[in-house]
């Protein structure tokens, strides 16, 4: 709970600069990062609630078809949770070739979603650039999100988080 | 007894995948039956309209002030002080002309769409842009106007140069727009020069697609094509662009045409909104 509301504030600042001074900026997309780092670093109930959270968020925030961003991303989440049973994400080549894989992931499930309810879907070529900006940036962004994360945690003599 | 303890371990075991699945199939729930819901989500969007559109508004001020900050303070550093003063009130002045300047283009919008407004047979609501969607898959603006305001679901928002598009979402103090160029618009219109009828949906990106025209059916490059008035929200005679490009259809039966929209969205900063007594008048 405590990582979804130091998170929130964030995700909520990022939709808001994203539909005034950025408008059609290709922006790294933090809801899905904050996704993968949540599902990788440590995966809880929480991270899969806060997956579903964000992605209604983002539908909402851009006037999409509610559901579609919060399926890619549970599904992102889950398929994170069970890949970092084999790979660890310890270094940023790793971490932002993972989420750049995420990112196409992301893309083809709400791809599919919305041709599924008969939206007429047929480009793909934003998917690549979003993904690209997405995974060259996501090292950076986790940096963030951890300094994020252990300035709301409680002092610790040993924190064992990477 | 064990049995029970077999399923309550495997739960426990795959609780974060069950979870997970179940909201994975909520989730397209919600996108494969929430095309036509109208109060899904009306609660955090309400929550939004009281929250974004001030975020929105802060973003931009936030821009300005720091281009102050960048003129008024960190342009002047290193110049003489006998020299600030004067270099000051011409900055305050330049500010004030590039206000002025601003406040007459504002204006001359503002009349025009007055203007425009005034020549129009219907009933409309003028309101700001205060924010922009333009996703992958996705193109919708907000404006500054909702429920209080009179604002309605489904109605048409135009500008001088033709259709933008049409409400989506109303909540207390904003609406959602959904663009003509957004994937899910559809939109009834006739070619101007023949009256062959045809349908324009958006692309997704800016343009539109003139779809159910005929091989048969004569249309140009250049034609102009405008609403029919069929669809039940744009009223008959609105432009909503140009043919630009047409080429023989995948089917051999219908072409494949494409239309440059009226209104390029990104220079527009006031629309009008049909109001619901519109077809009265």
């Amino acid at each position: 709970m405590r990582e979804f509301l130091v998170f929130l504030p964030l995700t909520i600042a990022y939709f808001a600069l994203k539909s005034t001074l950025f408008a059609g900026f290709p922006l790294p997309d933090i809801p899905l990062i904050i996704v993968f780092y949540m599902a990788y670093r440590r995966a809880a109930l929480e991270g899969v609630l806060s997956a579903f959270a964000f992605g209604y968020l983002d539908d909402a925030f851009s006037g999409g078809i509610i559901g579609t961003t919060s399926f890619a991303l549970v599904i992102i989440f889950l398929a994170v949770h069970q890949l970092s049973k084999l790979v660890q994400f310890t270094t940023p080549a790793i971490r932002a070739a993972g989420i750049l894989a995420a990112a196409l992931v992301k893309g083809a499930l709400m791809y599919y979603v919305l041709t599924v309810t008969n939206v007429d879907v047929y480009f793909l070529s934003r998917v690549f650039l979003d993904a690209i900006v997405t995974g060259l940036l996501a090292p950076a962004v986790i940096a963030l999100l951890q300094k994020l994360n252990a300035f709301a945690a409680p002092h610790k003599f040993k924190d064992s988080e990477n | 007894m064990r049995t029970e303890r077999n399923i309550y371990s495997f739960l426990r075991k795959n609780h974060l995948t069950i979870v997970s699945l179940l909201l994975a199939l909520f989730s397209l729930h919600l996108a494969l039956t929430g095309k036509r819901e109208f109060e899904r989500g009306y609660l955090l969007k309400e929550l939004f309209s009281y929250t974004l559109a001030p975020a929105g508004r802060v973003a931009l001020g936030a821009e300005n002030a720091v281009k102050d900050v960048w003129s008024g303070y960190i342009a002047l550093m290193g110049v003489k002080d006998d020299n600030a003063a004067l270099t000051k009130t011409v900055l305050a002045l330049r500010d004030e002309n590039n206000r002025l300047k601003e406040e007459i283009r504002l204006n001359e919008r503002l009349r025009a769409l007055v203007d425009y407004k005034d020549s129009l047979p219907y009933y409309t609501t003028g309101a700001a842009i205060i924010g922009f969607n333009m996703e992958r898959w996705t193109r919708t603006i907000v404006i500054d106007k909702g429920a209080e305001s009179g604002m309605m679901r489904d109605r048409a928002v135009i500008a001088p140069q033709g259709i933008v598009g049409r409400t989506l979402d109303v909540q207390g103090r904003t609406s959602r727009v959904l663009l003509a160029t957004d994937l899910r618009s559809n939109i009834d219109v006739i070619v101007e020069r023949t009256r062959v009828k045809g349908v324009v949906e958006g692309n997704g990106t800016d343009g539109l697609i003139l779809k159910y025209v005929r091989q048969v059916d004569d249309v140009q490059v250049g034609d102009r094509i405008m609403t029919s008035g069929l669809s039940g929200v744009f009223p008959k005679g609105l432009i909503a662009g140009e043919v630009v490009k047409i080429e023989k259809g995948g089917d051999n039966f219908f072409k494949h045409i494409e239309v440059r929209p009226s209104v390029d969205i990104g220079k527009i900063e006031e629309v009008l909104v049909l109001r619901e007594d519109t077809f009265h008048n």
